[in-house]
């Protein structure tokens, strides 16, 4: 087990990590006001100036700013250690760093004077997106060649590069404009799903198999073994899965068939690395702690299934989808996915990785507040996206099923939407806990729970 | 499990995946043409889309279900309310709104966007998608109101509606105009005292409307029409 960094260029990542943090705060700021629009009337000349599409756009770019940041910190944290080497232009992160932060501030900036391409989730404009090409291209240039200069190749670095180089290709589908609106949705999930479903699940393995060997010790073959096996299903699923998106948008009917059976098993993977992370965790050398990274850890296996998986199977057969589309369902799937798949793996990395990079004794750290960051952010997501659930299914059956205008049947849907409010206000108070815990981390008070001899440090062999 | 077992998990279930999912791809696209009526997507359509994008419309409304659930989704609305109907919500959305809880940004559109954008939702709301969404469906719309048709065509609000010319730009079951909203779409939101004063004068509610007043209809009349589109929705409302 390693408890420190090894090379300095490494030490990138805390600056990643660090914009990625605070940028998350500022979307559950955003998010707040977000949810509030459905409770209470907004006068209709705050909505002519700063209106509710303004905010859900910068609310949805800062999530996938945030999480990309941290995608790309975690690379720069890993690769030298895999590859035993310094990265090969540590200046150049710098300046993608730079480039980067500097189109979100852009691109929100932009938004709030309209300057905006009008594309959920793909809303900035053209020539930022032009920047965040040239960022990704440097990105990619400068981890491939660190990898290539060492030639020392394994199943983590490949399923990273491969997440990293098939997320950066998909990027460009969203860029055109298409005439047809269905072509245009078709290609737009191009982007969406083959991130989430495929691109980010690649990244997601790489991190977690690289968390697994480092923190438990396991036998690295074990671990890559089951990556391959992981990813074959996830992709199995993912490709064809796209299919679930497309029942409705005008493409031909076999899409119903193929995206409902392929999508029916998206569950097998996740399931999978569920058990996956549970088997590690019991054949590692035992010496689970920082336990709060291991809370982490356990909370994602759980939340990825949960949300992404169940909640996800709950609307993807089309019979139910036909009722469902478009609804506050599809935000409460949207929310316990993207939280129990993407927030918590990235938490799980920081709570890893940030003690190293800080040199903390035996990368153990003073974790009372960090608990209470976890408990209330967590029971503040699953709680909104319950709340997110009913609304849903309250929208579905009304409007849908009884066939009730639109706004009849959004009438009783707001005292959901003020739950889920509620539960955002406490998501805030665990995120700036957890953004000031993690920031301000400080070594394990001397006495604390556990004296380090109960644990002997694993043999270095370990690692090798 | 053996390292080349899994590299074979691994292979196989990508590649099969993959080639089911670019098969469809080229299939979808021969098939695109005819399902979104691609003939009829003219530049004007195509204008129509740029200002949909640039007023961001799609983060407050779902069109095909996508996009933000903040407000109506759009794929059928141009069938829904009707062309006189959109075009007074893009013009002054906050007169179209000014009694809902929840409002729509003014964005002083010039009057070519919003005949641009009138022509986007017109050929949007012909893309053939298997009947989504289903609360736009016309074939339940069909099947609802063709029971109540059979009798309601004895009935004297009926043909006072057929008398007074109504179905020439509102409709009602599978006939009828598509410049003012869907009698029962109406009739799901408005109750039969609504409508009778809206029949009585409707600037004095929409300002702008086409629709012209109905002040030779006497009171009662008036009221029947508004009980006559009430009972269209019934038999999907609470009791």
């Amino acid at each position: 087990m390693t408890t420190t960094v090894v090379y300095r260029s490494q030490r990138i990542a805390y600056a990643y990590f660090a914009l990625a943090l605070v940028l998350f705060a500022l979307q559950i700021v955003v998010g707040l006001w977000v949810a509030l629009q459905y409770v209470v009337t907004v006068p209709q000349h705050v909505v002519d100036v700063f209106p509710f599409s303004t905010a859900r756009a910068i609310h949805t770019n800062l999530l996938v700013l945030w999480l990309l940041l941290g995608f790309m910190g975690a690379t720069f944290y890993l690769v030298p250690e895999e590859a035993e080497r310094e990265l090969a232009w540590p200046r150049l992160a710098v300046v993608q760093l730079v480039a980067l932060a500097a189109t979100g501030v852009t691109a929100i900036v932009g938004f709030l004077f309209g300057w905006i391409q009008g594309r959920p989730l793909l809303e900035i404009p053209t020539a930022l997106d032009f920047v965040v090409v040239a960022a990704a291209l440097l990105f990619l240039a400068n981890v491939g060649v660190t990898l290539w200069r060492a030639r020392r190749w394994n199943a983590v670095q490949g399923t990273l590069v491969g997440g990293l180089v098939f997320l950066a290709l998909m990027y460009l589908f969203g860029m055109p404009f298409y005439r047809n609106l269905a072509m245009d949705w078709y290609y737009w999930w191009w982007v969406i799903h083959l991130w989430v479903e495929g691109a980010w699940e690649l990244v997601t393995a790489a991190m977690v198999a690289f968390m697994m060997i480092k923190l438990t010790g396991v036998d690295r073959r074990i671990v890559e073994r089951w990556l391959y096996v992981e990813l074959g299903l996830f992709l199995f699923t993912g490709l064809a899965g796209t299919g679930h998106h497309y029942y409705w948008l005008g493409a031909p009917r076999a899409w119903l068939w193929i995206g409902g059976a392929f999508s029916a098993l998206e569950p097998l993977p996740i399931l999978l690395m569920l058990w996956d992370t549970w088997r590690a965790t019991k054949d590692g050398d035992g010496t689970l702690r920082p336990r709060l990274t291991w809370l982490y850890v356990g909370a994602m296996a759980v939340l990825h299934f949960v949300g992404a998986g169940l909640f996800g199977f709950a609307h993807t057969l089309p019979q139910i989808n036909y009722y469902t589309h478009g609804s506050q369902v599809t935000t409460s799937h949207g929310h316990l996915s993207f939280f129990g798949a993407y927030v918590l793996l990235n938490l799980a990395f920081f709570y890893f990785a940030i003690p190293r990079l800080k040199g903390l004794p035996g990368a153990r750290y003073d974790a009372r507040l960090g608990y209470w960051g976890f408990w209330m952010t967590t029971l503040g997501v699953v709680g909104m996206s319950l709340a997110f659930a009913v609304a849903g299914v309250l929208q579905t059956y009304l409007e849908r099923v009884r066939g009730e205008p639109y706004m009849v049947a959004q009438q009783p849907m707001r005292f959901w939407m003020l739950v889920v409010f509620l539960h955002g206000l406490v998501v805030l108070a665990g995120v700036v806990t957890i953004v000031t815990h993690l920031l301000t981390l400080k070594p394990e008070r001397a006495g604390a729970v556990v004296p380090l001899p109960a644990t002997p440090p694993a043999p270095a062999a370990r690692t090798a | 499990m053996t390292d080349r077992l899994a590299k074979w998990i691994f292979w196989a279930g990508t590649l099969t995946s993959l080639a089911v999912f670019l098969a469809m791809t080229v299939q979808t696209h021969r098939s695109f043409g005819a399902l979104t009526h691609a003939d009829a997507l003219d530049d004007h359509v195509v204008a129509g889309k740029r200002a949909f994008e640039r007023h961001n419309c799609n983060d407050c409304h779902t069109i095909l279900g996508f996009g933000a659930y903040y407000a109506p989704d759009l794929t059928r609305a141009y069938a829904r309310v009707g062309e006189d109907a959109v075009r007074r919500r893009l013009e002054a959305p906050e007169v179209a709104f000014a009694a809902s809880y929840r409002k729509m940004p003014q964005q002083h559109l010039r009057p070519q966007e919003i005949d641009d954008l009138v022509a986007f939702l017109r050929w949007v709301s012909n893309i053939e998608n298997h009947d989504w969404p289903p609360q736009d469906s016309p074939n339940r719309w069909k099947a609802s109101t063709d029971r109540l048709l059979a009798s309601a065509s004895m009935s004297p609000p009926a043909a006072l509606v057929q008398q007074e010319g109504c179905l020439a730009c509102h409709s009602l079951g599978g006939t009828g105009g598509t410049l003012a909203p869907r009698f029962e779409w109406i009739g799901g939101r408005r109750d039969a005292e609504f409508v009778a004063r809206y029949l009585a004068d409707p600037q004095a509610i929409s300002p702008g409307s086409r629709m012209p007043a109905f002040g030779n209809l006497s009171e009662g009349q008036r009221l029947m029409i508004g009980e006559f589109l009430v009972s269209l929705a019934a038999d999907r409302r609470a009791p």
